[in-house]
């Protein structure tokens, strides 16, 4: 029967996704950028909202909330699908607010002023039926991920407004983000451009090569020479893992050493991170190691690495008062005004799914 | 009848005895406009801080009037608004005395296994995290200051030992000292200025200043109803009705001789604020009051 055939077909495609998040993390799958994480998020979402089976927003919901539960359960330092899975239950929300007729902005968020004037105790349980529900939030699932595809371009050309001519940059590693960023520059600007390689896996050196390639000056340092080069450094410009609700960032290891140096030198940290990566999320002191051996990294002391424990924390926490400048895909916002970013994109009934 | 209300249920904020005070005159006032009405009610809030000079009595005070200027907006005959402004402020007492555990729920889950807490003076709200806390089943240890000059932390320590929490009372200048072992310091607050910062006991500026030295989390746990409409620029800035009790302005002439209760804590040095409303950073707060005064 069709109906069936549709229902095994999602949950075939949830098991592989899930599947996906699992092998991802341990470094021997494809190693995904979180732009593309986000969209194949998004892209299974839509197709739960499309072919599963429910009739009400609230139903809806629970079946996206508990899809959520599981996808972050399978990787959990993969934040940016927890965040499309609650912008999709803010688009719901929405959805079925304007069907109701209600204006938006009373329904959202908490305030002093809604404790004071509402009528009665609120309980909004979604149980109403509406025949375009469907169709309407499909139709914000598709611009969701138009805005998603655009992210990087949005980002990239703010470039100009912010690296001038004949200046020195400073990113660590890795970032995709800020290679687009740095290349969209260079098309009008000379400017040169120092790379830290970020040991143990030394993605900085990929880095350098495709800067180098559209012509930008690049230089590779060793991490350790960061806080020696800095005083030569006009700006540094990083990419992020996650944004946390406070304004601090979880990067990759070693950026807060970066911010340091870069306060110490008053020089001024420039993150560039799109939208999909802001999380409700508060700094934790609970960091994920990263689950591989490393014993391709210690050759020397293979006979006692028995006696040795080696621990690879892969992320650093970064405190909002060493950041200056946000640049994601909607402009430039100081970090402490997250909080308000945040509070447009999520609910915060779903900040905990 | 104000008097006793005030004083009548120590489990209950100040502000809150305030608010239930105002909606007992309400019921019963005379007045025949919304003009008379307010006027009476400014009068009894100026009574009530003559009783009880705290910062959340002034704060609960205001919120009234505001909540009473919205609805008279709504319905411009008094008797049916006075219906209305009866109703919804029983409502607002019921919704705001579920406060507390809402901060408690949202507080609790920063206190990781293992902590140890600094605490200042005594907080209803503070005691509320750490009773949540523990009934999760978490293992702390808590610090907290003595408080003179009414040895206000002392009570604390009684009531967190009857929640069988390891607790030690220090003295209000080993803040210092103790600094180093902390993990994290969570105090309450009497007001949430608009600048997101705190008027709290005396030394809770001392105890901010120094965790800031040791770069440890300074978090702040209060109800939304004490956000109150006042920016300070530094500790002179804060009204003196709020810094002496009510008898002591009273009876004193030379208020330079005495020695104020409360102090005033910045933003710059508080990492994150919890309230009912969410978990604010600092700077979220003024966006708050914007939203319920303008």
């Amino acid at each position: 029967m069709p109906g069936a055939d549709k229902e095994t077909d999602l949950t075939e495609r949830i098991e592989a996704f899930l599947a996906d998040l699992k092998r991802g993390g341990s470094g021997t799958g494809p190693l995904r950028g979180s732009g593309e994480m986000a969209r194949e998020t998004t892209y299974l979402l839509r197709r739960i909202t499309a072919q599963a089976r429910w009739s009400s927003a609230g139903d809806l919901m629970e079946i996206i909330r508990n899809e959520g539960r599981r996808m972050t359960a399978a990787q959990p330092s993969e934040t940016t699908v927890g965040n499309m899975v609650r912008r999709v239950l803010k688009i719901i929300r929405e959805e079925y607010a304007r069907s109701r007729g209600s204006s938006e902005e009373t329904e959202q968020q908490e305030s002093l002023h809604k404790l004071l004037t509402a009528g009665e105790l609120s309980e909004e349980n979604f149980r109403q039926h509406f025949v375009h529900l469907k169709a309407n939030v499909i139709e914000a699932i598709n611009e969701l991920l138009t805005e998603l595809d655009g992210t990087t371009d949005n980002i990239a050309m703010q470039a100009l407004e912010h690296i001038h001519s004949n200046e020195v940059i400073m990113t660590v590693g890795r970032s995709r983000t800020v290679e687009a960023f740095l290349k969209d520059a260079a098309r009008k600007r000379k400017f040169h451009v120092i790379v830290a390689e970020c040991a143990p896996f030394c993605q900085g050196h990929e880095m350098a090569t495709g800067l180098s390639k559209v012509g930008i000056e690049t230089t590779v340092i060793a991490d350790a020479a960061i806080f020696a080069v800095m005083s030569r450094v006009n700006k540094v410009i990083i990419g992020t893992q996650t944004v946390l609700a406070n304004g601090g960032l979880r990067a990759v290891n070693g950026t807060h050493s970066v911010a340091l140096a870069a306060r110490h030198h008053s020089t001024p940290l420039i993150i560039c991170a799109p939208m999909f990566k802001l999380s409700p999320q508060v700094f934790t002191t609970i960091f994920y190691p990263f689950p591989g051996s490393f014993s391709y990294c210690l050759p020397v002391l293979r006979e006692i690495l028995s006696k040795v424990n080696v621990h690879c924390p892969v992320f650093d926490y970064v405190p909002p008062e060493l950041i200056t400048l946000f640049i994601s895909n909607i402009g430039g916002n100081a970090p402490s005004y997250i909080y308000r970013l945040m509070s447009e994109l999520y609910h915060p009934e779903d900040h905990k799914l | 009848l104000d008097e006793t209300q005030v004083r009548q249920d120590p489990e209950v904020p100040s502000a809150v005895a305030a608010i239930r005070t105002l909606l007992e005159f309400l019921k019963r006032d005379q007045s025949e406009t919304i003009l008379g009405l307010r006027e009476n009610l400014t009068q009894t809030i100026r009574r009530l801080e003559e009783a009880d000079s705290s910062v959340a009595v002034s704060s609960g005070g205001e919120l009234f009037l505001r909540f009473i200027s919205l609805t008279s907006l709504e319905h411009p005959d008094l008797s049916q608004c006075k219906k209305v402004m009866v109703e919804r402020g029983e409502l607002f007492l019921k919704k705001i005395s579920l406060s507390r555990s809402k901060v408690a729920k949202l507080c609790h889950t920063f206190i990781k296994d293992g902590a140890k807490i600094l605490t200042h003076s005594s907080s209803r709200v503070v005691l509320k995290v750490l009773e949540s806390a523990a009934a999760d089943k978490k293992r702390f240890t808590v610090y907290v200051t003595e408080s003179q000059p009414d040895s206000a932390g002392r009570q604390m320590a009684d009531k967190l030992q009857n929640l069988n929490i390891p607790v030690t009372v220090v003295l209000d200048a080993a803040v210092g000292y103790i600094m180093e072992k902390v993990d994290l310091v969570i105090v309450g607050a009497e007001g949430v200025v608009e600048s997101g910062g705190i008027i709290n006991k005396i030394g809770t500026y001392q105890l901010a200043v120094c965790s800031k030295a040791h770069n440890k989390p300074f978090y702040v746990v209060a109800e939304s109803f004490k956000f109150v409409r006042l920016y300070p620029l530094n500790q002179q800035d804060v009204p003196e009705r709020f810094k002496y009790k009510a008898d002591t302005l009273k009876a004193v002439e030379d208020l330079a001789e005495e020695h104020p209760m409360i102090d005033y804590t910045p933003p710059s040095l508080i990492t994150l604020i919890f309230t009912d409303l969410g978990v604010l950073t600092p700077s979220a707060v003024s966006d708050e009051l914007i939203k319920l005064y303008l």
